[in-house]
């Protein structure tokens, strides 16, 4: 699976040199952010609240532009102009699918069968090949009770498997989640990080912001730290992120945690790491 | 907070009537005759009948169309005291309002009486002219409820696009249809969140206050989301001109019914 056209450096796909952003040029968001991002990779950002996740995600996205660095893909720059042109623009849509945080900002058509087959529209694909698709993701999520219902008919769970059916439909080359599993019960969590990881054994990039620590293991190659200072504070491979309690208490990662055992109270770090085997 | 109180009143009232008309679909769900037809078809044949409703004057063609409007409510299996209950609700009993003085318009009397020395009269004419407008607008009303309660909302919007009106204007109204209710739903939590912390009556000022903050909190709270949702159409490849999907499928079921109603409306203009 070739996305970029050709091998150029080493399949890179994102590359960020000292990006900065900031909120109406006066409350920054992301500042100097240097992150290179290889094809088929399963890259996750971490961080509290507040650091910058989504700001970036949306950068790569191609939905706001940094006010200072450069960002390319494939060796391109991206920056508004670009987006200009609407053959580059349908290319860039097609090869990278974002699923945002909040489920009710993707799902905006009153059904959630429109809302999945909006993107392929768009996109121009033709109505045999949408509905192609459409069948093979209502049997691999299985949503066909939930094609004809308005999303505000839909639990929580529910408009985050649309969401994510109303991307893959797509089927673009990298795909970027924003807290894909905040909110969500145990099986429902279970059941996406699964299907990431299908996804990435087909040969897609999969990068994910969350600060939910017990889903970074298993959906990342390589972790990188956004800390209070809106950059990025250490990035490495998943266990040795998740083994530094420095670190990830320094970046509100983890709290310290106190119970009662009969009549000793107990006081320790506290991260969740190991549920939804 | 009293049970009585304005706000209460005003947005459990509102929240409650936004969602019976405008959400509720459980009929349109059903498996009747009129909900199994293609929405396309549907709507052009009720417009058939109301047309034919507003040009005829004559009161057994007016009770025609009105005992068949009822007649395809049961056979879509619509309660028929729920539908008489909605469709003569306000306007077919204002119009009744309306009506009544024109009973005593010029024409030969029906029946006449004197109150301190001035004369009424009932007239033929007069009562023949309210009673065919009254029955008019019932069965206009009629046709139009029947229609809105058997068809799904969004299949009502998708088929504007037969009278050739800009996908992007059934876009931003398909849009403002979902989004209504998730702000119904904000203003609803937002309201029990004041219930719940407000331990004594709400005085008349203080309330007004409230309802201006929270409608400027849901001002903000909906510019904020049409760009996020601006956004997340770019994401998925949106350029300025709204594609839609279109399924509707025409069956034989439905060319028999569109050839019966066409025949009928020509009997009935015929006569």
């Amino acid at each position: 699976m070739v996305i970029c056209g050709n091998t150029i450096m080493d399949n890179i796909i994102f590359e960020l040199k000292d990006v900065y952003f900031s909120y109406l040029g006066k409350f920054p968001a992301l500042c100097g952010i240097d992150i290179r991002i290889n094809q088929g990779q399963k890259v996750s950002i971490i961080g509290a609240n507040g650091t910058g996740k989504s700001t970036f995600l949306q950068i790569l996205d191609g939905l706001i532009f940094a006010d200072r660095g450069v960002l390319s893909f494939c060796g391109q720059q991206l920056n508004e102009e670009i987006f200009n042109d609407a053959k580059f623009s349908r290319e860039f849509r097609s090869k990278v699918g974002f699923i945002f945080q909040n489920s009710d900002v993707q799902l905006f058509c009153p059904t959630v069968k429109e809302d999945i087959v909006f993107g392929p529209l768009q996109l121009g694909l033709a109505k045999g090949q949408i509905q192609k698709r459409l069948e093979k993701l209502i049997a691999t999520l299985n949503i066909e009770e939930l094609l004809d219902r308005s999303p505000q008919q839909l639990s929580i769970g529910e408009k985050r498997k649309v969401a994510i059916a109303s991307t893959l439909i797509i089927d673009p080359q990298i795909l970027i989640l924003d807290e894909p599993t905040a909110g969500l019960d145990p099986l429902t969590t279970r059941n996406i990080i699964d299907l990431l990881i299908a996804e990435n054994n087909s040969g897609k990039t999969i990068i994910t912001a969350t600060h939910d620590l017990h889903i970074v293991e298993e959906i990342s190659d390589i972790v990188y730290v956004f800390g209070r200072g809106k950059s990025i504070v250490k990035s490495g491979l998943a266990n040795n992120i998740l083994n530094d309690p420095a670190l990830l208490k320094e970046n509100n990662l983890v709290h310290i945690h106190s119970h009662q055992h009969q009549d000793k109270v107990h006081v320790h770090p506290h991260v969740h790491l190991e549920h939804h085997v | 907070m009293k049970s009585n109180n304005f706000i209460e009143r005003s947005i459990v009232g509102g929240l409650t009537f936004l969602k019976d008309s405008i959400f509720a679909e459980e009929v349109a769900q059903r498996g009747g005759f009129l909900q199994s037809l293609d929405v396309r078809v549907k709507i052009i044949s009720f417009l058939l009948f109301i047309l034919q409703a507003l040009f005829t004057g004559s009161i057994p063609a007016l009770l025609f169309l009105y005992a068949l409007c009822l007649f395809l409510g049961l056979i879509s299996r619509i309660e028929l005291v729920f539908f008489l209950k909605r469709t003569w609700f306000f306007i077919p009993l204002f119009s009744l309002g309306i009506a009544f003085p024109a009973i005593f318009g010029p024409g030969e009397p029906l029946l006449s009486w004197q109150i301190l020395g001035a004369k009424f009269s009932i007239t033929h004419q007069g009562l023949q002219g309210a009673v065919v407008f009254v029955i008019r607008v019932i069965t206009c009303v009629s046709f139009v409820v029947l229609l809105n309660i058997t068809t799904r909302h969004f299949d009502l919007l998708k088929v504007l696009r037969i009278f050739k009106i800009p996908a992007i204007f059934i876009m931003i109204l398909g849009m403002c249809y979902r989004y209504i209710y998730l702000f119904a739903g904000i203003i609803q939590n937002t309201y029990l969140a004041i219930k719940s912390r407000v331990g004594r009556g709400v005085q008349y000022q203080q309330g007004q206050g409230m309802v201006a903050w929270n409608i400027a909190s849901l001002w903000d709270r909906s510019v904020g989301l049409n760009e996020e949702v601006y956004k997340a159409m770019l994401s998925r490849g949106y350029q300025g001109e709204a594609l839609a999907w279109n399924d509707f499928k025409i069956r034989t079921k439905d060319w028999l019914w569109l050839f019966a109603v066409i025949l009928l409306w020509i009997i009935l203009f015929l006569n």
